[in-house]
């Protein structure tokens, strides 16, 4: 009786000693996350119900900012910019990246070489691409614009027509896809050689093969590619601001690059409303958050893990 | 069973990459801000001086300031030469000056209750800063020390008065209110004199522009929002304002309408599509592309600083007082000013100091010296004319630019806690009306009801 009991406190202060201890190590990430994430995360909530301005102490203003929110007109533009990146640009730029993960998963000579090609702009930083760009965009002396009269299409006037600042901002995005393209050949390497062995036994051609065994393989790639890619979409800032400066405006003509993030900093930074702008970044998370749970509950019915659904 | 495991990974990692989106959302802007403009290697220099000069605090007698400014190392000579020389002058302060502290690192300090004694920055951040109470009154000091305001340029002084009080001192100023061209591009045109009015710039404007065979601008006379939509400029030029004497915005009145009307009315000439594609093609400015430069574009708006080597009397473009609205010819020599203000944040650790090192930058001598360094526009009058500048010959594109500095019909925007989203708003509506959206009375209209709320609860 005694001996057990006294073994039971032994466990039971080893098992605290390796609780505390793994505490102790996980420690630099646990304070990291309180105090740089958790807390902010927090006080933003606190502070979009308030009125703030950095400076004097914030008052308390309830629902205020969110329903300023619904009422202003930039909050709109914004939502709808950043939408029409998330429509028109992650989709598009996926299938371009599968595509080329499969042109760069064939065995051919040099491939090494070739996957490192198709993934050096993604080294570039963001600043200098689109400083780039601005100059192969420009509608007058740009190569986009020379390559389009070669096949006699006049080309539009990227930066400054306020319908096609966006196509510009995702034609640029293609070129910035090496990292989504290094996943897609990673997962294409993992589809498994025996399903593609069975299907042309049974007669299957490539494209048949590409429909049946290669996309249902790789969809929990791109499953992650999508979420990863819409939130990523929703806090598109640097290219934009910058294709907009060149239009020596915050939000670029007709504020047709005024993204959601851009207009937050503008409503945080230039018209110090922390408040508000709090809001803005909750209402983001929302959107996000919903929009994340509509393509996870979506997932179900294309998704395959292990060749189940 | 393998799916089922699968997906409990997935969720939390879901979570945790909304909550840094999140996160993000609120702090990302800051960050990429940070990477387009100063160099990241500053903000450690910045903190290791700062706690330096906390360290070293000797009231009564030897008192460490640290002055923030604006300017890039490069840049950074003449302002330094100008610390040097106060610091060499007495041996009660020591200033240590910083540079590279934009707008939103000033702000960061200030908010964070760590600011440095004194800075300098654009005038328009003090309206927000000081009616947020970031800032020091200086109407105290100047009181006491008699320090003599109507030696300063009005419209520069008066941008640093924010709900009529002073929060900052003009060091010195930047002025649009002169017109610059290509003198070659005039000969090519038989044209010999500049514009005297605005309707002779439009005229003028028709004979300097060019097509190629296919219909494109080759080349343009003007361009009323090149390089930038000017929302203060071109009411100033027709004697327009936006705020009255009782607090009422006024983007809608006459005048700052008519202005807008008259850039309009180039888009309507020459078509909006066309502009858009001229545009777009026009070289980067300051370099030898610059369109100015190359005639691609005949005249522009100038600013002190465009052109300071090829605006000589030999050099290929040529200076001449803005033309001003045909029936107005009191408003010649208009033009308004954005100077580059030094305040005290109010939480600042040695505020007497640190406005005697204003004071310092406020004098004759230094402005004098400060000019001579790096060509500006003092902003105190006797600088002006002192010798020191008007004599000088490696000045001599600057002094047009002194004496228009004297002007009478110079002024500026009101300064105020909403003059960002002021500011804003008239870019947007402004941008409208030049695209043919809407007429230049309703846009206007719409800024006044946008921003006359802003105004009612800043009086409050």
């Amino acid at each position: 009786m005694a001996q057990s009991f006294s073994n039971r406190t032994g466990i039971r202060r080893r098992r605290r000693k390796a609780i505390a201890v793994g505490l102790l190590f996980t420690a630099p990430w646990t304070v990291g996350f309180l105090l740089f994430k958790a807390y902010p995360i927090i006080m933003s909530f606190y502070y979009s119900l308030t009125e703030y301005n950095l400076f004097s102490s914030p008052e308390w203003v309830g629902l205020d900012n969110y329903i300023q929110l619904f009422a202003d007109e930039k909050f709109y533009k914004s939502l709808y910019n950043t939408i029409y990146l998330v429509v028109f640009g992650l989709l598009p730029h996926l299938a371009f990246a599968l595509a080329m993960a499969l042109l760069l998963n064939m065995n051919v000579k040099g491939q090494s070489l070739y996957r490192t090609i198709y993934f050096l702009p993604t080294l570039v930083p963001a600043v200098a691409a689109s400083l780039l760009w601005l100059w192969l965009l420009n509608a007058k002396y740009g190569l986009v614009n020379d390559l389009l009269s070669m096949i006699g299409i006049v080309g539009p006037n990227w930066l400054v027509d306020p319908d096609w600042t966006k196509p510009a901002i995702i034609l640029m995005g293609f070129w910035g896809t090496g990292t989504t393209t290094v996943m897609y050949v990673a997962a294409l390497q993992d589809v498994p050689r025996s399903l593609y062995e069975a299907a042309e036994i049974d007669g299957a051609g490539s494209w048949r093969k590409f429909w049946s065994i290669t996309l249902p393989s790789i969809s929990p790639v791109t499953l992650f590619l999508i979420i990863i890619g819409l939130i990523g979409t929703f806090q598109f800032f640097t290219e934009g601001l910058i294709f907009a400066e060149a239009a020596q405006s915050v939000g670029g003509p007709e504020n047709s690059l005024l993204f959601y993030a851009i207009y937050l900093y503008q409503v945080a930074f230039s018209f110090l409303k922390m408040g508000y702008a709090s809001a803005m970044a909750w209402m983001l998370f929302l959107v996000v958050m919903a929009l994340t749970l509509i393509v996870y509950k979506t997932s179900a019915r294309w998704v395959y893990y292990g060749g189940e659904k | 069973m393998e799916k089922f495991k699968k997906r409990r990974i997935l969720i939390p990692a879901l979570a945790v990459m909304l909550t840094g989106a999140l996160a993000a959302g609120c702090s990302g802007g800051g960050g990429a801000k940070t990477e387009t403009g100063a160099a990241p290697s500053d903000g450690k220099a910045s903190e290791s001086k700062a706690t330096e000069g906390k360290a070293e605090e000797k009231p009564k007698e030897k008192v460490e300031i640290t002055f923030w400014h604006v300017w890039s190392e490069k840049d950074s000579g003449p302002i330094n030469a100008a610390v040097e020389a106060f610091n060499k002058k007495q041996d009660r302060i020591v200033v240590k000056a910083l540079g590279n502290q934009d707008a939103t690192k000033q702000l960061t300090a200030i908010s964070g209750g760590n600011p440095p004694d004194v800075a300098l920055t654009y005038w328009n951040n003090l309206g927000p800063w000081a009616d947020a109470g970031a800032v020091l009154e200086l109407d105290d000091k100047i009181a006491r020390d008699k320090f003599d305001t109507a030696s300063v340029v009005p419209a520069a002084m008066e941008r640093t008065k924010v709900n009529g009080k002073i929060y900052g001192m003009p060091f010195t100023m930047s002025m649009a209110s002169t017109l610059m061209y290509n003198k070659k591009s005039f000969q090519d045109a038989g044209l010999t004199t500049p514009p005297a009015d605005l309707d002779e710039l439009l005229e003028y404007s028709k004979k300097l522009t060019k097509k190629d065979a296919s219909g494109n601008y080759t080349n343009m006379g003007f361009l009323p929002d090149y390089p930038w939509i000017d929302n203060v400029f071109w009411p100033v030029m027709f004697g327009g304002g936006w705020v009255d004497a009782n607090g009422k915005v006024t983007p809608n009145r006459k005048e700052n309408v008519a202005s807008i009307d008259y850039q309009a009315n180039f888009y309507k000439t020459f078509g909006v599509d066309a502009i858009g594609k001229f545009k777009s093609g026009l070289g980067k400015r300051g370099t030898p592309q610059d369109p100015l430069l190359t005639g691609q574009l005949a005249m522009m708006i100038g600013w002190e600083y465009n052109f300071p080597d090829e605006r000589k009397p030999d050099g290929p473009i040529g200076i001449a007082p803005f033309p001003h609205p045909k029936d107005r010819p009191d408003l010649k020599n208009s033009g308004f000013v954005s100077p580059r203000a030094v305040f005290i944040p109010k939480k600042a650790q040695h505020p007497d100091e640190a406005w005697e090192f204003i004071k310092y930058l406020m004098s004759v001598d230094t402005q004098v010296e400060f000019v001579k360094n790096s060509k500006v526009i003092p902003t105190v009058i006797p600088a002006l004319d002192d010798a020191r500048l008007r004599k000088d010959e490696a000045l001599s594109t600057m002094w047009d630019f002194f004496e228009r500095a004297k002007s009478p019909n110079l002024t500026g925007f009101p300064n105020s806690v909403y003059i960002n989203e002021y500011l804003q708003a008239l870019s947007e509506e402004t941008e409208k009306v030049l695209k043919g959206q809407s007429t230049a009375q309703d846009a206007m209209n719409k800024v006044a009801e946008k921003i006359q709320p802003l105004a009612d609860k800043a009086k409050k």
